[in-house]
Parts: structure tokens; sequence; C-alpha cells
């Protein structure tokens, strides 16, 4: 019962692939079309007895995937009560169980069984069951062990739990990792140049053939001086790897140089934010009172306004 | 001008300057302009002072007032435009004499000015008193084209987010482009200077900040500086912008500013400055003057250092990061100059322009000695060997740089420099190349003196100027004690005497009065039997730019037995000098071999000459003469001077003598060297050079691999894979250096077919890829870029098949992959930009290379993109040096004409400075040849540039004449037409027709002292433009092609006006030689037409003179005694009647000129006859003194 639920399930999927893409049937989904055929009269003949004459299409699909869903999900609820009872196969007690669950009454399941209107069905057509492909076999499956029961499911492929030392000889020649760094970063660098021509404008040297060596335009920028003078991320980047490196020989500078930059930021603070008190910040206070730097002192305000 | 005057400096003005203000109320970034007004105060030192000349250039006035009365003013700038529109004359001789001449009316130092002031009645007639005046002037300036240069990046946001700044700048006493002063050198006053800014904003000005205070509306803040030493206006300057602040660390009254972002570069930048100022204030012991000290760094600098008084501007461009290797130094050494400049130059101000050595000798020698503590002796001494060839190779060349000219007479004759096609009378009429050489050889005298008196005495000297003028600065003004602050020639020459009691005046003569270098070549032979070296020394003292030496010399002999020196005698007559040798040549038995510094070495002596004890010789080892020696010695000697003499001269001297030795023991001993880390970097970087020039001439006997390869695998490449270079780590600055420069050397290597070997560029190639920095404390843009310039060095032209197109598909293989290299460098420059773009720089001369070498299609388009306004300014300048290239090789109009929209357009002074002086260096055409490009349209459009185009920027206007003289030399261009009439006269007899163009550069006027009749100030007045037309080389040539087989003999002609020519000859002995070749009628009219323009200009000293003085007057003008016909197309018979015709028409024409002139004044005002006598456009110092004259005493 189970099994044809899931295939059921199974069948509505494929379904409605093969519906939209028009591809030939295969074994599996002839199969499953059968399967939904035969739910389909089965819903018809309920239809009739309860007294219909004809009905919709649509209305008949949306009956055929209700009962579909219910029997699919009946399926379902007494597979896992079978398995948390730590069987493998559901027998008639879990279908029960489960139709009480789902709100069903059971016992008025044998009157309706033999109720006399019962229209007989006719056995769905015998279809071929589809050919489950077969895996692909990495290997040989190991077998289990004595002391695993042999109901128990197989080991899967060794691939997938077997650690397989992939590595080489470790690639620490020296050359070979030249050789690797410089080609990466000039792919890199390439493939990033040439994207960036590709997608933006660019200039030529050759005028029969524009594409090749495709130089990225010049483009004027407002403030050249930045950009050549700052130095670029990547290289700040390296600077910071090569200082921490190196911190040990930096110390002795690194204390002056932190003290300047502390002062010239409240510099900056005076002179820019311009705060009219000349706020110093306490920690610094007494270097600050060293400085006496007519450019870091306050901005005094209007004649007028001293007078008030 | 000053020496032979002991006493103290006499001003040109009859007023003494005292105290300034320059107030500058608004600085509107949006329209580029600025309002303000200056005050300045002014003790009358004659009495009735009734006339005040200033400068100012380009400032709109709009009000004078002379305590507090309004007075009227004229404002009259000559130099605006230097020969007026209508003359058709195109010869630069007739230019640089107007110009001189218009500068000449405007100069300070001679006390004129462009701007003159009528003192108001009321206040002169009680001028007994000496009262103190003060002058208050409004002015305003609307997008200044010179002295303030605006930077507003066209970004978003407000100026101070767009990083809008205002600097001032220019070339020399340049204070007078924005604002009105007395810009000269020698008015020293105390300043009080104040400008109203933005609130973002941060005014940086020359004194001390004495308070902020915001405006009422509290939006914009006010800056009170005080000077309070006295300081001439030139050394006066300004910088705003929202600039970001970094007090000192060392030293708190020394404050540095720098643009929005740039904190961390200037702080880096900064950190060592307290060093210098510790090392100047040292070795002259003596405080720095001022009170406090600014740097500011700007966007577009004029030239990458300007000093003012307390502050100095430098190009933003000096900054750098830690990272940066190459840039420290010079950044460094730029930073040393300015601070010199502080000291001599600033403070110690000059009195007249032509002491100005004196001050650049100082602050360059006391730079030199900067440099030597810092760098250390090696790097000095190749400093010095380098500004040495520099001077000697530009003197060599151009002609003579004289560092004290002197202008006694102010006659033609008296012109100290006739080779050179400017001026050296004003420091504005200077070709900036000749300034740069004079600033040269003044620091390289400097040393000189310093060789003769010891730097003790020098800098005692020193202290001596500056203890003087700082007791000086501290006096309250007192007439003449301020001008304890100005430094003359006489007055340094005295101090030197008084504190060394030595008498250098044959020293001074030579190097400082006279011009020219001293060319010695020297030989030698070994008499075996007297055991004696026979050194003939000879000398070259006829060339240009040359000058007879007479004096000791030294010479250093290394023999066997230890170095010896010698100081030999250069007379006049003798050339051979014996010398006794001290060493047997009789070998030793192996015995070390001492050198002159005491070391003892092993030396393998088989190359020896066995008969000679002889090692090696030097001539003038120590650099005591302005020399260039050539000595001839043999290529063993030289290699045992390389090897083994240990100042780096000397190693450099054997260097490049070696390159005419191609021999293995040549390259043994380059190797040697290059090899050794003990060595100094550049004698290694030199050694590289010279060895691949060597490897190309042995080409056919060199064996193994290519010059300097297993050398540079050996030092930087992976023990294990010798193909690989190692990580980057550039902690050792000498091997850094050198491996930047070998690849460089490696790819001017060529195989036999002359191509640089397969092997090399592999090489290079691989080091480009295998690059790796990512362990480097520092960056390797530089390394890379030289990388480039490694690839560029290995082209070489292809192989051209019927001129075919440079298509992709047939480039070589070779250059194929160099292409991709650069393309891809370029193009990661886009992404990662390098410090100062060098990668780009390199990639553009490298595609320049290729371009040139015909691999790929020549196109200027893509040097144009990178050239335009925007692009860092290095990059534009390496595109504009391929545009120029492009323009000469491919004679390209429209490129040349583009070019000169840029100078005329661009707005960057640098860039406009730039690109006249590579189209100078790199001309599209010279006078020698003919071009399609030389047309007269061209003539023109350049002639326009020099005569008005340039008038705001002095540099560029001397940059423009450079060039006219390079692509059409002193006379008329010869692509303008062929004149229909064309005459030579002449002042003189006879041979003046012969005589070539130049005697005339010299301007008119000068210190010559006119007395009493105008007729000698008309004179002055007309001659540049007589000296200016001196004859023509062509206009030899035509007139021997006269059909006309009896031309006029010039002596013929002068029998027909002998009693002119006798007057003339009484009046002006010193009047000869002039010649004028008027090309045509035309001509010739507009030329005198023009000078009577110029005396009708209101500035012109006119006084009215009597209609028979005036009579006499126009002969000078009109050069009459000799006239030559040359017209191919003239008929007369009788030429000299025809001429003489002529000349008596201009004479009338003058005249009557000149009365229609007199006329029209008669209607302007009746102040006018007064304001034309007295002021401005005068070309005689005459003017100067026509204040007290009796005409305008009234």
């Amino acid at each position: 019962m189970a099994d044809s639920v899931v295939m059921g399930s199974g069948s509505l999927n494929s379904g409605s692939r093969s519906g939209s893409s028009k591809t030939s049937t295969s074994p599996t989904e002839n199969y499953q079309l059968a399967r939904r055929r035969t739910l389909q009269v089965v819903v018809s003949s309920l239809l009739t007895e309860c007294g219909f004459e004809s009905a919709e299409k649509a209305a008949v699909e949306t009956l055929t995937e209700m009962m579909q869903s219910y029997i699919t999900e009946v399926g379902r609820c007494a597979k896992a009560t079978c398995e948390h009872t730590a069987r493998s196969t559901p027998t008639l007690s879990d279908v029960v169980i489960t139709l009480v669950e789902m709100g069903f009454n059971v016992d008025t399941l044998p009157v309706y069984a033999k109720r006399s209107q019962r229209m007989v069905i006719t056995a769905p057509p015998i279809t071929n069951a589809p050919v489950i492909p077969k895996a692909l076999m990495a290997g040989q499956k190991r077998t289990h062990p004595t002391y695993i029961p042999s109901h128990f499911p197989e080991f899967p492929d060794p691939h997938t739990y077997i650690k397989t030392p992939t590595f080489r000889e470790p690639v620490s020649d020296y050359q070979v990792v030249r050789e690797k760094a410089a080609s990466q970063r000039r792919d890199v660098e390439r493939a990033l140049t040439r994207f960036m021509a590709k997608t933006g404008e660019t200039q030529s040297l050759f005028k029969d053939d524009i594409s090749a060596f495709p130089l990225i335009a010049a483009k004027p920028s407002s403030i050249p001086y930045l950009s050549a003078l700052l130095p670029s991320e990547l290289e700040l980047q390296t600077l910071e790897e090569t200082d921490s490196s190196e911190q040990d020989d930096q110390t002795d500078t690194e204390n002056n140089p932190s003290s300047i930059s502390q002062d010239d930021h409240s510099a900056d603070k005076e002179n820019v934010v311009l705060p009219p008190g000349g706020v110093v910040p306490a920690g610094k206070a007494n270097e600050e009172n060293m400085i006496d730097n007519p450019y870091l002192r306050p901005v005094k305000k209007p004649k007028v306004r001293r007078k008030k | 001008m000053n020496r032979k005057k002991d006493k103290g400096f006499e001003s040109p003005r009859p007023y003494k300057l005292t105290h300034q203000v320059v107030c500058i109320n608004n600085i509107n970034f949006q329209r580029k302009s600025v309002i303000g007004y200056v005050e300045l105060t002014i003790f009358p030192t004659v009495m009735n002072l009734n006339r005040i000349k200033l400068n100012s250039k380009q400032c709109r006035i709009y009000r004078v007032r002379v305590n507090d009365l309004e007075a009227p003013f004229i404002y009259n700038d000559p130099t605006l435009e230097v020969c007026h529109h209508e003359s058709k004359q195109r010869n630069l001789n007739y230019f640089s004499s107007a110009y001189t001449a218009a500068v000449s009316a405007v100069d300070p130092d001679a006390g004129n000015g462009e701007l003159s002031i009528k003192v108001p009645s009321e206040l002169w007639k009680q001028g007994d008193e000496m009262k103190v005046m003060k002058v208050y002037i409004e002015f305003s300036l609307d997008q200044p084209k010179g002295g303030l240069h605006f930077v507003v990046p066209d970004v978003e946001g407000s100026m101070a987010e767009r990083a809008a700044h205002v600097f001032s700048f220019g070339n020399q006493n340049s204070t007078r482009f924005w604002f009105p002063c007395v810009d000269s050198y020698s008015e020293l006053c105390t300043w009080k200077l104040e400008f109203t800014v933005d609130a973002s904003m941060v005014a940086v000005s020359c004194g001390d900040l004495v308070e902020t205070i915001y405006t009422h509306d509290m939006r914009k803040k006010t800056f009170h500086y005080m000077l309070p030493i006295p300081t001439a206006a030139p050394n006066i300057s300004l910088a705003v912008g929202p600039f970001e602040i970094l007090v000192d660390p060392y030293m708190h009254e020394v404050t540095h500013f720098c643009l929005p972002q740039l904190l961390p570069l200037l702080k880096h930048t900064m950190s060592y400055l307290h060093e210098i100022f510790e090392f100047y204030e040292e070795i002259l012991t003596c405080r720095y003057p001022y009170s406090c000290f600014k740097t500011v760094f700007v966007d577009e600098a004029y030239v990458q250092v300007s000093s003012y008084a307390s502050m100095s501007i430098f190009s933003t461009n000096l900054l750098h990061s830690g990272m940066i290797i190459d840039q420290t130094p010079v950044t460094r050494r730029c930073l040393a100059q300015a601070l010199a400049q502080q000291f001599f130059g600033c403070f110690i101000s000059r009195m007249s322009w032509s002491d100005e050595w004196v001050l650049k000798g100082i602050s360059g020698y006391i730079y030199g000695l900067y440099l030597k503590k810092t760098f250390g002796v090696n790097e000095y001494r190749h400093w010095i060997k380098e500004e040495l060839d520099k001077i000697v190779e530009y003197e060599l060349k151009m002609g003579g740089v004289l560092l004290h000219p002197t202008f006694s007479g102010g006659k033609e004759k008296d012109n100290p420099t006739p080779h050179l096609h400017f001026s050296i009378r004003h420091p504005h009429t200077l070709s900036w190349e000749y300034y740069k050489m004079f600033q040269c050889k003044a620091h390289l005298v400097m040393r000189l003196i310093e060789n003769r008196i010891s730097m003790e005495f020098m800098l005692q000297v020193f202290n001596k100027l500056l203890s003087l003028a700082s007791t000086a600065s501290s006096q309250k003004y007192q007439s003449h004690m301020w001008s304890q602050m100005l430094v003359s020639t006489s007055g340094f020459l005295k101090s030197i005497s008084n504190v060394s009691g030595k008498d250098i005046g044959p020293l001074i003569k030579q190097w400082v009065d006279q011009s020219g270098v001293v060319k010695f070549f020297g030989s030698f032979a070994f008499n075996r039997k007297r055991n004696v070296l026979e050194l003939e020394i000879r000398q070259d003292y006829t060339s240009s730019g040359t000058q007879k030496y007479v004096g000791p010399i030294k010479v250093t002999v290394q023999e066997l037995d230890g170095s010896f020196n010698h100081t030999l005698q250069i007379e006049e007559n003798s050339l051979k000098h014996d010398i006794p040798c001290h060493s047997k040549s009789r070998r030793n038995k192996k015995k070390k071999i001492p050198l002159m510094n005491g070391e003892e070495v092993d030396m393998d002596l088989s190359a020896m000459d066995v008969d000679s004890p002889l090692l090696w010789i030097r001539i003038d080892p120590d650099m005591s003469i302005l020399r260039k020696v050539e000595f001839e010695q043999a290529d063993f000697m030289w290699q045992y001077q390389l090897r083994f003499e240990r100042d780096v001269v000397a190693q450099e001297e054997a260097i490049s003598a070696l390159e005419i030795f191609p021999t293995p023991a040549s390259r043994l001993a380059l190797t040697d060297i290059l090899e050794q880390d003990q060595c100094f970097y550049k004698v290694r970087i030199q050694a590289c050079f010279c060895l691949a020039k060597i490897a190309n001439s042995m080409m056919s006997t060199w064996t193994g691999p290519p010059a300097m390869k297993s050398l540079f695998t050996r030092m930087f490449c992976c023990k294990s894979c010798p193909n690989i270079v190692k990580t980057n780590n550039f902690i050792n600055f000498q091997s850094y250096f050198l491996q930047k420069t070998m690849p460089v050397a490696m790819a001017l290597l060529r195989d036999v077919q002359n191509l640089c070997p397969k092997e090399v560029l592999n090489f290079i190639l691989d080091l480009i890829k295998y690059n790796d920095n990512r362990k480097n404390k520092f960056s390797d843009n530089y390394y890379r870029a030289e990388l480039i310039d490694a690839l560029t060095n290995s082209l070489t032209p292809a192989i051209s098949i019927n001129n075919e197109v440079r298509t992709v598909d047939n480039l070589n293989t070779d250059v194929r992959l160099i292409l991709e290299e650069i393309t891809r460098f370029l193009n990661m420059e886009k992404l990662l930009p390098s410090y100062c773009n060098t990668i780009t720089v390199s990639c553009l001369r490298a595609i320049r290379m290729l371009q040139k070498n015909g691999h790929i299609p020549s196109d200027p388009s893509l040097f144009k993109s990178y050239a335009q306004y925007g692009h860092f300014v290095d990059v534009r300048i390496a595109a504009l040096e391929a545009v120029i290239d492009y323009t000469r090789v491919d004679r390209s109009s429209s490129e040349l004409q583009w070019l000169l929209d840029l100078v005329q357009n661009d707005p960057v002074h640098y860039i406009r400075h730039e690109i006249l002086s590579m189209l100078a260096k790199n001309p599209p055409f010279t006078k020698a040849a003919d071009s399609l490009l030389c047309n007269e349209a061209l003539v023109d459009q350049l002639w326009k540039l020099m005569n008005s185009g340039t008038c705001h920027d002095w540099r560029l206007r001397c940059d423009a004449v450079n060039l006219y003289n390079t692509l059409f030399g002193l006379t008329r261009p010869s692509c303008l037409p062929l004149p229909e009439l064309g005459l030579v006269l002449n002042l003189k007899e006879k041979k003046a027709v012969l005589n070539p163009t130049i005697k005339s550069e010299q301007g008119p006027g000068g210190p010559e002292v006119t007395t009493t009749s105008t007729l000698e100030e008309e004179h002055v007045v007309m001659e540049p433009a007589m000296s200016g037309v001196a004859m023509a080389p062509q206009g030899l040539k035509r007139k021997a092609e006269t059909p006309l087989g009896s031309s006029p003999e010039p002596g013929q002609v002068m029998q027909e006006e002998p009693s002119a020519k006798a007057s003339i000859k009484s009046k002006f002995p010193t009047q000869e030689e002039e010649d004028i070749d008027m090309d045509t009628v035309h001509d010739s009219q507009a030329f005198i037409y023009h000078h009577l323009n110029m005396l009708e200009r209101p500035s012109t000293p006119g006084k009215e003179p009597s209609s028979v003085e005036q009579a006499m007057l126009s002969m000078p003008g009109t050069p009459m005694p000799t006239l030559s016909k040359e017209s191919t197309s003239s008929k007369h018979g009788d030429h000299h009647h025809h001429h003489h015709h002529h000349h008596h028409e201009h004479k009338k024409k003058k005249k009557k000129h000149k009365h229609k002139h007199k006329h029209k004044h008669k209607h302007e005002s009746k102040d006018k006859d007064k304001d034309r006598d007295s002021h401005a456009f005068s070309n005689s110092p005459a003017s100067g003194r026509s204040i007290r004259s009796p005409s305008l005493s009234d």
C-alpha cells in the first residue's frame, strides 16, 4: 500500500513535468500515468455513485489531486508509525492508527466497503514497474560485519565515507611554487584587465584590429594626485603584513608618531570642525599644552560678540 | 654694479618703504577672483615727492589714496605687448632688445613701475617735513593668469570638499601680479597681512599668525599675520585651501600643510625636516631667523620648491609614503634647498640682480654641505661632478654663463653676453635653462672659494652676514640700517677678505666676472732616462663658452711607491710640465702599493708597462677649476684607476674613458666593480651601461653569457633555480638600485644582427613574470617601471617591407610578447595605480618607441588622450613628450598646432612651460633645415605668443623666445616671403654688411647716465630696434644675387652725407656697427612708426624738445649713412639716391608723427604732459632721474 502511494506521488510529479515538456514517455512515466488514470477512474466512479451525471474536467482533476494527497499522507504516516516502532514494513495496525490520527472513523470502513452500489473497477493495466537506474557503483560495497544484522541498510558506496589521501607530493618545490604564483597572478591580471577592457571604453594601438591589445581608455580624473600619491589598498595591505612581521624594529619609532597622530587629529578637529572652546582630549592634555601653535589655537569670535 | 661702491645701498626710489599692509577681503574660488587693498607706508627721501611708482600687473585698481586724499594714477605696462602689432618685424634680435627695454621700463630696481601715482599737490607742497605718507590702493584680480594660481577640481561638493586651493607663484620678483607693491628684492619693509577666507579654509602666509577671527556672520574667518622682519615684496606669498594641518612633532613652531587626504604622507615626508633645521643652524651657528616656518604642499605647483619669508610652497607630488624609495632622497633634497633659501634668499635678500649669484651660491653651497652630511661624501662628490659636467656641457654648447654681469656704460658694445639670444640684464629676460645653469655655477664657485679660504672661514663669513642681518632686522626703521640685510657682491667679497685675510680677487675675476669654463687636453710621456713624467696640458680657449686659465693646477700621480700630488703652474706659454717620479720602474718584489688614502693594496701589475712606474694620473682631482679635462692615458691605467682609486669621481672618469677600450681587461675591471658592494652604487650603475657598450663593441669576440646576466643571476636570483628572481626585498638600497638598473643596461646589448639577444629579452620577460613584491616592505613601482624601460631599450627598428601598414598580423613575435606585457601593465595601472603613475609613464614611452621603430602604426591619439588635463602631471609630460616626438618625426602640423594651443590654454603653468622647453629640446625643425612646418602662420603665431600671449608668465615668455630661436634663429625666419624691397642701413661703414647677427642683444639704456639733452634719451629708445635687426645671413645672399653689378659701396654712400655722419659720430662715439635689415618699405615704416608710437605713449619720457633738437633727434633714430639696397626687383640705377630719398622720407614722417603726438596729448589733459614726462616707459634710467628734472618741478 505504502508502495503504491509513494508511486502515486511520484507519478504526480513526473506527470506534471511530462505535461509541460512533451518529451517521449519513458517506462517510468508510463507506469505513473497508468496509476493516475486509475485514480481518475476511481474518482469518476465515486462521483457516479453519488449521482453526478457529468463533471468538469477541472473538478475531476482537483478531486483526483485531493485523493492522491490523502492516500499519500496515509502512506507516509503509516510508514512513519511503523518506523517509530522499529519496523521496516507497515502493518495494518499502522494504517489504522494513521487513519485514526487523521480523524477518520475506522469503524465505518467495513460498512462502506460492503455497500451495495459499489462499482467494480478494473484493475489498472499491468505495466512494467519502472527500472530504477543503477546508481553509480564506485568500488566494492562493503558487506556487513557479523555483528550488524543483515536487515540493516547496506553500506553506501565506499567513496562516500572512505578518506582517500589525495595529496600528491606536496608542491614544495620552490620553482614550481613561484611558477604557479606567477602564472596565476598573470592570469588573474589578464582576465581582469580583459574584462575591464571589454566592459568599458578602450583605445587601440592598431587600426586594423581594434580588439588586439585593447587598452582601457585613459580617463582624466578631477583630482589626479590622490590616486597617484596615495598607496593603493593592496599596497597598504602588504605594508601591514610586513609591518606586523617587523614590529620589533618598528616599535621605537611607533611611539612617537602615535602621539603625533593624536595631536593632529585634535588639530584637525579644531581647525576644520572648529569647536570654539578648543576641547582638548583629557588624556593628551599635557602634551597639548606643550604645543603652542597658532594654527591650533581656537578661532576667536568677532569683537561684537566678545563684548557681550 | 655695486662692486665698486662700498657704501651702503642706494635706493633708486625717491622714498623709502617701511611698512606695507596687504588685506585680501574676499577670495572667490568659483569666479577665481580676489578683492583687497594694500597700504604702503613710505618716507619720502626727497623734497617735493610728487610721484610714486609702484609695481602692479593685471590688478584692476579701483582707487588710490595718499594720506586719505584721492590720487590720480596711471597704469602702463609695456611688457603686455612687447612689439606693437602693426610691426611686421619678425626678428628675434629686435624682439629681445625691445623686451629688455620693456622690462627695464618697469624695473623696480631702476625705480620704475607700471603704476604711477601722482601725489596730491596738497601733500607735496609741504613735503619738506619728510612726513610719512600712506598710500592706499584698492584692487581686485579677476581670473589671474599669473601670480596667483587657483586649483578648483571639478567635482561635487563645497570648495573645501573639492580641495580647491589657491597659492601665489612666480619667477623671481612676481609679487606685482597679485598685489601692488615695490616688487624689488632690495626694498625691505615690515608687513601686516590679512586674509579673509571661508571658515573651512586656512590661509597660510608669511610671518606669525597673530590671531584668527570669525567674521560677524561666522561663515568666514580672517587670518592676521605680522611679519616684523623687514622683507622684500617678492618674498611674500600666500596659500589658501582646506589644508590639513600637521604641527611638527619636533619643532612646534613649524607647521606643515597639505591637501585633504594626504596627511599620512605629509607625516612621513616631514619626519626628518628637523634634522635639516638642526644641520643648518649648527653650521651657520645661527638660529633660524624667523619665529616660525610653514610648509605648504599644493597641486599644480609652478616649480617644485619655492621659498618665501618664513614659508615654502612645494609641489604636492613631493609627498610620499614610507614605501617609496626613489622619491625619498629627491624630496629631502627639495626640503633642504627650500630651507637653505630661507636663510639666503628670503631672510638675506640681494641688492641688485647682479648680486643674485651670491644668494644662489651660498644657499646652493650650504645645501651641498647638507648633502654631504646626509648622503655621504661619495654622493656629494658625485653630485659636484654631475653639476660640473652639466655647467661645462651647457657653456660649451650655448656659450658662457656670467654670474656677475656689469652693465657699466649701458652701450651696446658692453653687452657681456653677446652669444645669447636673450638679455641677462633682468631675471625676467633669462632663459630658464640659463638660470638653472646660473644657479649651478654659483654654488660651484662658492665651493671654489671654500677651497681657497677653507670651510671654516667660509662659514664664518656666512655667520657674519647673518648676524649683521639679524641685528639690522630687529631695528626699527632707520635709514640704511635695513640694507644690512641685503647682500651685494662687494659686501660679500669684503667679508671674505676681512674674515680670511686672503685675496680671492683673481678667482672672482675668473669665475664671477667672466663667463666660460676651461677646457683642458692632457697627455703624457714617461721619460725613462730621467725618470720623469712629461705632462702636456693644452687648453682650448677659443671656442665659445671657454676661457683661458692661468694659475695653479693640481695633478695627482699614482706610482708604484705611492700617490703623489704635484701643483703645476699653468702659464701663458708653457704646455709641458716635467714631474719627477719617485719610484723606479724596476718591479719591486711583491709589495703592497700605498694609495692616496693610506690604504695599501695588492695589485696585479702584469698589465703595466714594464718600463714605467706610473699607475694612473689625474688632473685637477679636486675639481677646483670649472673645467673639462680630456686626458689620454693607456687603457690599463684607466683600469687601475677604476679598480684602485677610491675617489668616486676618479672611478666615474675611468668608466667613461673605458668606453673606447673594448677589451677583455676592461670588461673584467668593470665586472669586478659591479660585483664589489663596497663600491658606491652610482659608480656601479654607470659601470653597467659602460659594460653594455663595451660588450656591443666586442660582439664578435664576446664569450660566455650576455654581459651582466650571470652577475645578475648570482646577485638577485634564487640559488636553486637561477632563472627565477628572488622575491623582492629592497631593504638594501644599493642593491635595489643595481637590481633596477642592470636589466635596463642589459637590454642595450645587441647581437650580430643588431638585435637584442633573444636570451636577454627572455630574461627580462622572466623578471617581469616572476616579479613578486608580496613580502616586500617597499613599493616596487620604480622597479617595474624600469623593467618596462628595459623592454623599451631592447627594441630595434622593425624590418619594413616597402612601407606596408603595420598590422597585428605581421607583428614580430618578440614584439608581440613585449606589447602584451605593456598592455597588461598599462591596464593594471587603471585598476591599481602605482605611485606617481611611474608605470604608465614607462608604458607610454615604450609605446612611442614601438611606434618609432615601426612595429606598430605611428599614431599620436593615445598620447593626446593621456596628455589631457586631469591626468597626473608626470603622465602628461610623458605623453606630451611622445606627441612632440611624433610631431618631429611625422612633421605633423596639426599636432604642432595642438601643442601650441595647449601652451596657450592649459590650466597648469608647469605643463605649458614643459611643452615649450621640450619643443625646444626636440624641435620639429630647426633653423638649419627646411621644413614644411616652417611657414608664415607659425612664425606669426609664435611671435604673437612671445610678444603678447605670455605676458603673465616671465618664464613662459622666455621659453617661447627660446623656441623661436631654436626654430628660426636670431634673424628673420627664412620661411617668410622674400621682401620686395629690402634695405640695409648701416651706421658704420663698409664691412658692416658682412657683419653677422649678434652684437646687439643688449637692451638700451641701463645705467647710462643721460644728462641734458633729450637727444640721447631718444637715441636710447631707438636703439633696440636698430640693434635688433642686425644683418641676416639671407640678406647677404640676397645681396650677392642682386642683378645690379655695382652694388653700392657703403663707403660711397657715406660720402654723400659726411656731415651727418660726423655729427653722429661725435655725439655717439660708441654707437657703431648698427645694421638694419629692412625687409620691406612697410617694415621700415612700421619700425619707425613703432618707435614713434613708443614715444607717443603717455609714459614715454619725452621732455618736449625744441624743434631744433628734434631735427637732430631723428637722426640716430633713422640710421642713415650706409644704405645698401638689396631688392632684386629694383630697377633704379642710382641706388643711393633712391635710398637717400627714403631716408629723408622717414625722417619727415617721423617728425610728423612727433608733432602729431604732441598735439594729441595736448588735447587730453593738462596733466598729461607731466605724466608723460615723468613715469613709466622710459628705456633709460634717466627717467628715474627725470623726477628731479626741471620740467617736472613745476
